[in-house]
C-alpha cells in the first residue's frame, strides 16, 4: 500500500496557498493603482479585490486581497503570476480554465472559485477603462 | 513537524484496548452470531458482554440496547420510527436527524434555540408525536436541557429522542434521569471503532425497524452481527468506566479547553467565541476570527501539523455556512469564519502551547490579506 497523498489540493495550489504571489497585505492606500475590481461576496464565503497599474495599456503590475477558500486565494495567486506584463486585452482573455491549467487542476467542487478571481480582474480592466 | 490533533469531535483515535480486543476477535475465528453451533455461541456471548456494558454506562437495560452501523443509522432508525407522523427537532440537531426526520414526517416544525443554541422546554411545539433534541452540539457544544424537555413532553403525550453522539462518554448520561424514550450513541467518538453504534429503545416505547429481512437484535435491526466491532465497541466503553471517563473529561480536559479559549481572546485579534460559557461539553471550542475564512484558517493550520474542523464547508460550488452558527447568530460571516477545536484525553498543555505560537500568525496573516475590513466594535 502507498501512503495516500496528505493535501486535498495539488502542490502547486499549496505552494500558491501557503505562498501567495502578489498579494496586497494590510492597507489599500499603501498601494498606489489605476483601477480596481471587484467581486464576490463575504456572506457568501469569497470575496476577490484587484488592484492594477496600467501603463501604455499593459498591466505592469497587480496586487489582490482574497477573503476565501484555499484554492480562492491560490487562483487569485495564479491570476495575479498570469496577469502582469500583459495587455489589457490580453488580460481580458485569462479564463477559469487557463487558471485551472496553471495550478495543475482544481477539485470539482472548487472550480467556481477561479472564476471568481478572472471576474475580479476584468471588472478592474472595466474600471480603467472606464475612467 | 509536531502534530496536534484537535478534531476529536469528529472522530478519536482507536483506545489501545479497544484496538487489542478487535485484533483478538479478528483472529478468534468467531462464526455468525445467529448460529446455534458453538463458534456462533461464542460470537453471541461476546456480543452480549458489550450490550450489558454500554447499558451500564447509560443505565439502562440490555433488552434496551440496539446495535447500528453508527449515529447516522440510530437517528436514521427513530425517524422510520415515527414516519408519517407529526415530529419536531431541534435547529440544530445533526444533518442525519434533521434530514431523516424532515423526510419522514406528515408534519415537521423546528424548535428554536437561543443565542447560545439552547432550546426552552416550552417551546416543543405541544402537537407533535415525537422530538428530537440533541444531548450536546457537535459543533459549539452547548448541553440542551433534556430532562426539562423530558418532562414537558410526557406532559404532552410526546415521545422524545435525544442524540448524544457527542456526549457519550464525556459526560454522565442516565437515561432513566434524563426521562427519554430514545438515545443514540456512536463508538468512534469514544476510542472504539467506526461503524458500530447503538440505539437505546426505552422499554414499551414504540418500535419499527430501519433494516428489515432478519431476526437480529430481536427482530429489531436484520443484518449479521458486526461482531468485531461490537467487541471493539464494548472495549472502549468498559475503557470509560473503568477509568471515569467524565471525569477526565471534567477536569483535565475541560482545563486545557478554558485555557484555550482565554488565551485565544487574549491573543489572537478579533477572535470571538461562539461556544457557551457555561452548560458546554468540556472538550469542544468554536471560535469565529473575523476576516479570516474557516477552511484557510484550517489549511493554514494543518500545513504546520494542528488539525482543526470548520464550519464553513465548501461544496458543490456552494459555500454553505453552518447551520448551527446562522441558528445562534444569525451572522453568515460569524459561520464562515469559524473553527472548532475539539479536545481528547490526550490533547496536552504543550499541545496547547503549540496552537498558541501558530495560530496568531496564521490569523493576522489572512486578515491582512483580507477584502474584509475589520469592524473594531466587533472587537
Amino acid at each position: 500500500m502507498t501512503e495516500p497523498a496528505p493535501w486535498v489540493y495539488s502542490d502547486i495550489v499549496k505552494e500558491h496557498f501557503l505562498n501567495p504571489r502578489n498579494f496586497l497585505m494590510g492597507d489599500e492606500a499603501a498601494y498606489s493603482h489605476d483601477a480596481e475590481g471587484v467581486v464576490g461576496n463575504p456572506v457568501c464565503g469569497d470575496q476577490m479585490k484587484m488592484f492594477i497599474r496600467v501603463k501604455d495599456d499593459r498591466i505592469t503590475d497587480l496586487r489582490w486581497k482574497t477573503y476565501g477558500c484555499a484554492s480562492a486565494i491560490a487562483s487569485t495567486s495564479a491570476l495575479s503570476e498570469l496577469a502582469k506584463g500583459r495587455t489589457l486585452d490580453e488580460a481580458l482573455l485569462i479564463g477559469p480554465d487557463e487558471i485551472t491549467e496553471f495550478l495543475g487542476g482544481l477539485p470539482k467542487h472548487k472550480f467556481h472559485c477561479s472564476v471568481l478571481g478572472h471576474e475580479a480582474l476584468r471588472a478592474a480592466i472595466t474600471n480603467y477603462r472606464a475612467r | 513537524m509536531r502534530q496536534v490533533y484537535l478534531d476529536y469531535a469528529a472522530t478519536a483515535p482507536l483506545l489501545p484496548v479497544a484496538k487489542a480486543a478487535m485484533i483478538d476477535a479478528l483472529g478468534a475465528r468467531y462464526g455468525n452470531a445467529s448460529a446455534l453451533h458453538s463458534a456462533g455461541h461464542k460470537a453471541v456471548c461476546r456480543i452480549e458482554e458489550a450490550r450489558v456494558a454500554i447499558a451500564r454506562l447509560l443505565n439502562a437495560d440490555p433488552e434496551e440496547i440496539i446495535f447500528t452501523s453508527g449515529g447516522s443509522e440510530a437517528n436514521n432508525t427513530v425517524a422510520e420510527i415515527f414516519r408519517g407522523r407529526k415530529i419536531a427537532t431541534s435547529a440544530i440537531e445533526h444533518p442525519s436527524v434533521l434530514e431523516s426526520m424532515l423526510t419522514r414526517a406528515s408534519e415537521f416544525r423546528t424548535i428554536p434555540v437561543d443565542h447560545e443554541g439552547r432550546v426552552d422546554p416550552l417551546t416543543v411545539p405541544m402537537d407533535v408525536d415525537m422530538a428530537s433534541v440533541m444531548l450536546a452540539n457537535n459543533e459549539i457544544g452547548t448541553l440542551e436541557p433534556i430532562a426539562e424537555i423530558a418532562k414537558h413532553c410526557k406532559k404532552h403525550n410526546i415521545f422524545l429522542h435525544t442524540d448524544a453522539t457527542q456526549a457519550f462518554g464525556k459526560i454522565k448520561i442516565d437515561v432513566k434521569a434524563l426521562g427519554v424514550d430514545y438515545l443514540t450513541i456512536s463508538a468512534h467518538k469514544i476510542g472504539g471503532p467506526i461503524g458500530i453504534g447503538a440505539l437505546f429503545i426505552r422499554k414499551g416505547a414504540p418500535y419499527r425497524p430501519l433494516i428489515i429481512g432478519g431476526h437480529q437484535e430481536w427482530n429489531r435491526r436484520a443484518g449479521t452481527s458486526n461482531t468485531v466491532g461490537i467487541i471493539g465497541f464494548g472495549a472502549a466503553v468498559n475503557w470509560c468506566w473503568d477509568n471515569w471517563s467524565c471525569r477526565l473529561f471534567g477536569d483535565k480536559v475541560q482545563s486545557l479547553r478554558d485555557q484555550l479559549r482565554t488565551r485565544i481572546l487574549e491573543k489572537v485579534p478579533y477572535s470571538s467565541c461562539n461556544s457557551p460559557k457555561d452548560d458546554c461539553l468540556p472538550n469542544i471550542l468554536n471560535m469565529s476570527f473575523q476576516a479570516a475564512e474557516g477552511e484557510s484558517i484550517q489549511l493554514y493550520l494543518d500545513a504546520e501539523g494542528i488539525m482543526v474542523s470548520t464550519g464553513s464547508a465548501c461544496a458543490a460550488g456552494d459555500i454553505k455556512p453552518s447551520h448551527v452558527l446562522m441558528a445562534t447568530s444569525g451572522n453568515a460571516e460569524v459561520a464562515h469564519s469559524s473553527i472548532r477545536f475539539s479536545l481528547g484525553l490526550d490533547t496536552t498543555q504543550d499541545d496547547i502551547n503549540y496552537v498558541m505560537q501558530v495560530l496568531p500568525g496564521v490569523i493576522r496573516r489572512l486578515q491582512g490579506m483580507s477584502t474584509i475590513k475589520i469592524k473594531e466594535e466587533h472587537d
